[in-house]
């Protein structure tokens, strides 16, 4: 079976993904090499990834965010994680697995305003 | 009493499948928010590793009653290479495939109770039971 795509959107130099499907393994890492590969092709500065409609992390899908970070942070783009339902918050931590350097978001417009804060910052650094 | 779910794991989509429908029984049963994510991570992990190590197995999904207090026990069971070492496994960060090494222990912590019983070449059996705060 083809993995679902995951869309990926770009709005001046922010990407954001949107996950709007239970994700099985194959389209989870899909989805990190799509959005590595439009990072890298559209030197984006910052990432959003919506998580709204995933109601489970587990430990695949926690390290696969963590990689897409690490690696994202790489190239000089941040990422932020809005929409983090409560419960799979919890889950997470319980489960043992932190998304250290990760940052988050409350929902998508909280987001987009964190990032455009963020990258204003980094414009503001010495001439 | 609804009748025990089955579900086959032989793909990545079956592990979406399984947890999905662990999280439908915990929904049914009126579990928290929290827990039904819970018992889905839990079933999440131990399915993926049934389709990792052992290729193919199945997962369990039932209401219990114990005197009168509600719960949900999963049992997931393959026939695969069984764990050499059960203490070991269970250690946070221990993996044999470069992963996490977080399912077993960390479905443990999610869990109330846990119980993992292998043999080698025989294969593997995990009975975890999560009770209805009353
Ligand atoms: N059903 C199983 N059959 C055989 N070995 C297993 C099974 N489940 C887990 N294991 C072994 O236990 C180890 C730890 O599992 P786990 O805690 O889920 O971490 P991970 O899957 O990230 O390696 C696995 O690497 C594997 O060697
Ligand atoms: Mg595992």
């Amino acid at each position: 079976m083809d993995s679902l795509r995951i869309p990926i959107l770009k709005i001046g130099d922010i990407l954001i993904a949107s996950i709007q499907v239970s994700l099985h393994d194959a389209s989870a890492v899909q989805f990190k090499d799509d959005l590595l590969q439009k990072i890298y092709d559209t030197r984006a500065r910052g990432v959003i990834i919506d998580l709204t409609a995933l109601d489970v992390v587990d430990s695949f899908i926690g390290r696969l965010i963590a990689d897409i970070a690490a690696m994202a942070g790489l190239m000089g783009t941040r990422v932020v994680l809005t929409g983090l339902q409560p419960a799979v918050a919890i889950t997470l931590v319980e489960l043992g697995l932190e998304l250290p350097r990760v940052l988050t978001a409350l929902n998508l417009e909280k987001g987009l305003s964190m990032m455009q804060r963020l990258t204003e910052e980094s414009d503001d650094g010495p001439a | 009493m609804a009748q025990p779910k089955t579900a086959v794991v032989r793909s990545d989509l079956d592990i979406v499948i399984a947890r999905t429908m662990a999280r439908d029984l915990a929904k049914a049963m009126s579990f928290g928010a929290i827990d039904q994510a819970r018992i889905a991570t839990a079933v999440s992990e131990l399915a993926r590793n049934i389709f990792l190590y052992a290729g193919t197995g199945k997962v369990t999904v039932k209401e219990i009653d114990k005197s009168g207090r509600k719960g949900i026990e999963i049992v997931c069971e393959d026939q695969g290479p069984g764990i050499p070492d059960v203490d070991l496994v269970m250690q946070d960060g221990y993996s044999t495939s470069r992963g996490m090494g977080m399912g077993l222990p960390g479905a443990r912590r999610l869990m109330d109770e846990f119980d993992l019983k292998s043999q080698e070449g025989v294969g593997t059996r995990i009975t975890c039971r999560k009770w209805k705060s009353s």
